[in-house]
């Protein structure tokens, strides 16, 4: 388990100093940078203050300096400064962080708590009309974008209740009640879509498994419906569904962008596209690393999962 | 008789009575301190407080309650003119000298906000800075409005509490470009840089808190020099990206305000319907929709294909078709009642492309006949805009004009961080494009965006004669004269239609009706002060 924990986060390093490259190449070769930012809102261009402020920010340097530099800083600890605000990254980056997790936990929790029941009682109750609405619901909720329902929510409460959720982000201990209400619309939105896939993976892995002969056993030793469904046939279904809720998670980490818009929550992901439209280097470069390490250890977390779930999944060296 | 006595005492008291109850609603106008303000932001503070590093209103709208300038434009008067100045920094002011010398008599009282005392130092420091002077004490990040200075030969701080603007040449204009929003005095004693993530001013209000692409709160500064101002304990002007939730924000009530150039037409008529009490005032909004065209390129250096091109757009149908009906025609200037100097009526008519639509293709039609493009040898061409819905319909409209008299274009859309710079260097062919205006003047337009050499002026137009006029214009005292001469400006600018002005938008600016003492002016850029706003709720 050790050698493989080692081994795993081995890989994971290699996988950041990757992820390291090519988004520091990617930045660089899109066109336009901080200056010409600056120079937009000033509405025009002088081409001795433009040079005066590249070396100002470093960004003159070559490439390789200027890769060497972040990487040196990131060893040490220190995210570099901002170039549209001019505080340290982290500064920029701390606050968002708890937003864009808090609200992709409570989307999976009600992805979890949507899917998997109703992918259950879809598969037991296959092709009954029970089964063909929920599969007409859950084909509704991969259709529909959440930043879409989002919209549609937020539009429907103001037109017909006159009112809408805090649009400043409401902390816990500012206002418990009214966090709640602010996160539980984007947390629907999203965990909807979110639990639609989880139902169509849960109902498909447990017809599999409900059609195995060790489940035709436990039926013919008399056990209820209940014990055979919730506790021989689920537990063997989940390794997928166990697979797919942490690609969600960690697709929901960074692709929350749009929901975090139209909710207004001041999230990583809404923060991460200002930053790439201002070419903020340091915010977008380290945003994306902390991405990338989130799916890395979900996507662990997950692998680790399957050894407890199915004993016969045994990581050894 | 005493009865009659008794009559005649009750009739009094009636008419007194009557005559007193139109009195009572201005009685309940009586303004209310206290309360706070949730005002619509579309983005976070480019540039942060620096508003002499910046050119957008993002920037302007919110940092504007931190400071002050020499002069403003009265907050309570919508129409801005030389007639509409007051003192704000400067008790009173005195052109001599035949307008040559501008001398401010400043204020006594006043405090920045980490408590130093305000002198004649701190502007001479700004507007040293500002023209770029050469013993200067600071020098700004990025100085878009250089040019607006470049007549100040000196400021002299000749005691703590006068100062005196020495020009080059009479400019009656300096005093209009002092009272913009853009022109806020900074504290001498701190370093422009800063800010950039902070204010030290001498407004009325405080920064207490900005947290970036969230909020920006502000609280009352206690030692602001108007005494009984601001009325209001606290200001919170909120980051909302998405144009439906802003919408769904003022509508709910969460915010008081909207922000000066978001709300249009279609957004006022549906805001109305669905809360009938909310207050919607159409003003101008100092900005403009223009194309700009390369006349250092073919094809446009021809000025009979830059002539084709403005005689092609209909601009009327422009209004209807992109705008829905919320923005005005107009030549360079803005035109009545938003602005002062447009040309009107007939006059405008006369200009290239504001005559009939049918006569006016036809004659766009001619003059590329003549140099050899027809409908069977099109001129084909490439038409770059910047990459947002506002610039991107405009410029469909216009490709669509321009194809029914011969001129096929394509559309290249540019992304924001690209687009001033590509106008800038003239990477382009024709382009469509916004100007917005800080102070409606004829000096703060031409010299900006028509002068030779003007870094902003990206059809890289340079004409002596206008230039000649423009100058005329600046130093005309007579107002009546420079009004004429400003006309004739317009005039020879749409001729030679190296910029051809489309229309000027129209802002629906929208607050609660328990918000008193906002006035939005004709122009985004000069009302956000906020000192005599007032809740009543």
């Amino acid at each position: 388990m050790k050698t493989y924990l080692v081994e795993r986060l081995g890989i994971g390093a290699v996988t950041l100093l990757g992820m390291s490259i090519v988004i520091f190449a990617l930045l660089r070769f899109a066109p336009g940078d901080i200056v010409d930012i600056l120079f937009s809102t000033g509405g025009y261009v002088r081409p001795e203050e433009r040079i005066a402020i590249m070396k100002e920010l470093g960004i003159d340097k070559p490439y390789t300096a200027q890769y060497l530099e972040w990487m040196g800083q990131l060893l040490r600890g220190d995210l570099g400064k901002s170039y549209n605000y001019g505080s340290p990254a982290w500064d920029v980056i701390r606050p968002k962080i708890p937003v864009t997790l808090e609200l992709a936990v409570l989307a999976t929790i009600v992805a979890v708590l949507l899917g998997v029941p109703t992918g259950v009682v879809s598969a037991v109750r296959q092709d009954t009309t029970l089964d063909y609405v929920l599969r007409v619901l859950s084909l509704a909720g991969l259709s529909m974008p959440s930043f879409w329902l989002g919209m549609v929510i937020i539009l429907g409460m103001v037109t017909w209740l006159g009112w809408i959720p805090s649009i400043t982000y409401v902390s816990p201990t500012e206002n418990f009640r009214m966090h709640v209400l602010q996160f539980a619309l984007p947390a629907l939105a999203v965990g909807y879509r979110s639990s639609a896939l989880i139902t169509r993976i849960t109902r498909s892995a447990l017809l599999e498994v409900l059609r195995e002969d060790y489940i035709r056993t436990a039926w013919a030793k008399g056990q209820t419906e209940r014990a055979v469904v919730w506790s021989h046939a689920l537990k063997n279904a989940m390794l997928p569904v166990i697979t797919v809720i942490g690609i969600e998670f960690a697709f929901l980490i960074g692709g929350l962008i749009v929901t975090e818009r139209v909710f207004n929550l001041p999230g990583v992901a809404n923060y991460l596209v200002e930053a790439i439209l201002a070419r903020d280097y340091p915010i977008v470069q380290n945003l994306v690393m902390f991405i990338a390490i989130v799916v890395i250890l979900s996507n662990l977390a997950v692998d680790l999962l399957y050894g407890f779930l199915d004993p016969r999944v045994r990581y050894g060296g | 008789m005493r009865r009659f006595r008794i009559g005649a005492v009750l009739a009094v008291l009636t008419m007194v009575a009557l005559l007193a109850l139109p009195a009572a609603p201005a009685a309940a106008q009586t303004p209310k301190s206290g309360g706070s303000l949730n005002i619509m932001l579309r983005e976070d503070l480019a540039q942060g407080f620096a508003i002499h590093e910046t050119s957008t209103i993002s920037t302007v709208w919110p940092a504007m309650p931190c400071l002050s300038n020499l002069v403003i434009f009265d907050p309570a008067k919508q129409t801005e003119s030389t007639e509409t100045i007051i003192g704000e920094l400067a008790e009173k002011w005195s052109w001599q000298d035949n307008f040559r010398n501008l001398v401010f008599f400043l204020r006594k009282d006043v405090k920045w906000h980490d408590g130093k005392p305000f002198t004649s130092k701190d502007v001479k420091a700004t507007f040293d800075m500002l023209r770029e002077a050469p013993d200067a004490p600071a020098k700004l990040r990025i100085n878009p409005r250089k040019d607006w200075y470049a007549n100040v030969e000196a400021v002299e701080a000749a005691e703590p509490h006068t100062v005196v603007f020495r020009l080059k040449r009479p400019q009656p204009s300096l005093l209009l470009m002092l009272a913009s929003g853009y022109t806020p005095v900074y504290a001498a004693h701190v370093n422009p840089a800063v800010y950039r993530t902070g204010c030290v001013g001498t407004g009325p209000f405080k920064v207490k808190e900005w947290r970036k692409g969230e909020f920006v709160d502000y609280v009352k500064n206690p030692d602001y020099f108007v005494k009984g101002r601001p009325y209001l304990d606290s200001l919170r002007y909120v980051v909302i990206k998405e144009r439906g939730t802003r919408m769904a924000a003022l509508q709910s009530g969460q915010l008081d305000v909207s922000f000066p150039g978001e709300v249009t037409k279609t957004a006022a008529e549906q805001l109305k319907k669905a809360v009938p009490q909310l207050v919607v005032t159409p003003v101008g909004q100092m900005v403009n929709d223009n194309i700009i065209l390369n006349t250092k390129k073919p094809p446009f250096d021809n000025p009979k294909i830059r002539l084709a091109v403005s005689y092609a757009i209909n601009r009327r149908a422009l209004i209807q078709a992109v705008h829905q009906g919320g923005a005005v025609e107009g030549a360079a200037m803005a035109p009545k009642p938003y602005g002062v100097w447009g040309v009107l009526g007939k006059d405008l008519a006369a200009l290239p492309g504001y005559g009939k639509p049918e006569d006016m293709k036809a004659r766009a039609r001619k003059l590329l006949a003549e140099v050899g493009v027809t409908p069977q040898n099109p001129l084909r061409v490439e038409m770059s805009t910047r990459a947002i819905a506002i610039y991107v319909d405009m410029a469909s409209f216009v490709i669509n004009e321009l194809k029914q008299v011969g001129i096929e274009a394509s559309l290249k859309q540019i992304e924001t961080a690209q687009w001033h710079a590509t106008a800038t260097r003239g990477e382009y062919q024709i382009g469509a494009n916004l100007t917005g205006l800080g102070v409606d003047d004829p000096d703060g337009n031409f010299y900006e965006n028509y002068a030779c050499g003007s870094p902003r002026n990206y059809s890289q137009y340079c004409s002596e004669a206008l230039m000649k006029m423009v100058d005329r214009q600046s130093q005309e005292l007579d107002p009546k004269k420079r009004l004429e001469q400003v006309a004739a400006v317009q005039k020879k600018i749409e001729e030679d239609a190296s910029r051809p002005m489309l229309d000027w938008r129209v802002d629906y600016f929208t607050y609660w009706p328990y918000v008193h003492g906002l006035v939005p002016h004709h122009n985004i850029y000069n009302f956000g002060r906020m000192q005599d706003v007032w809740r009543d709720k």
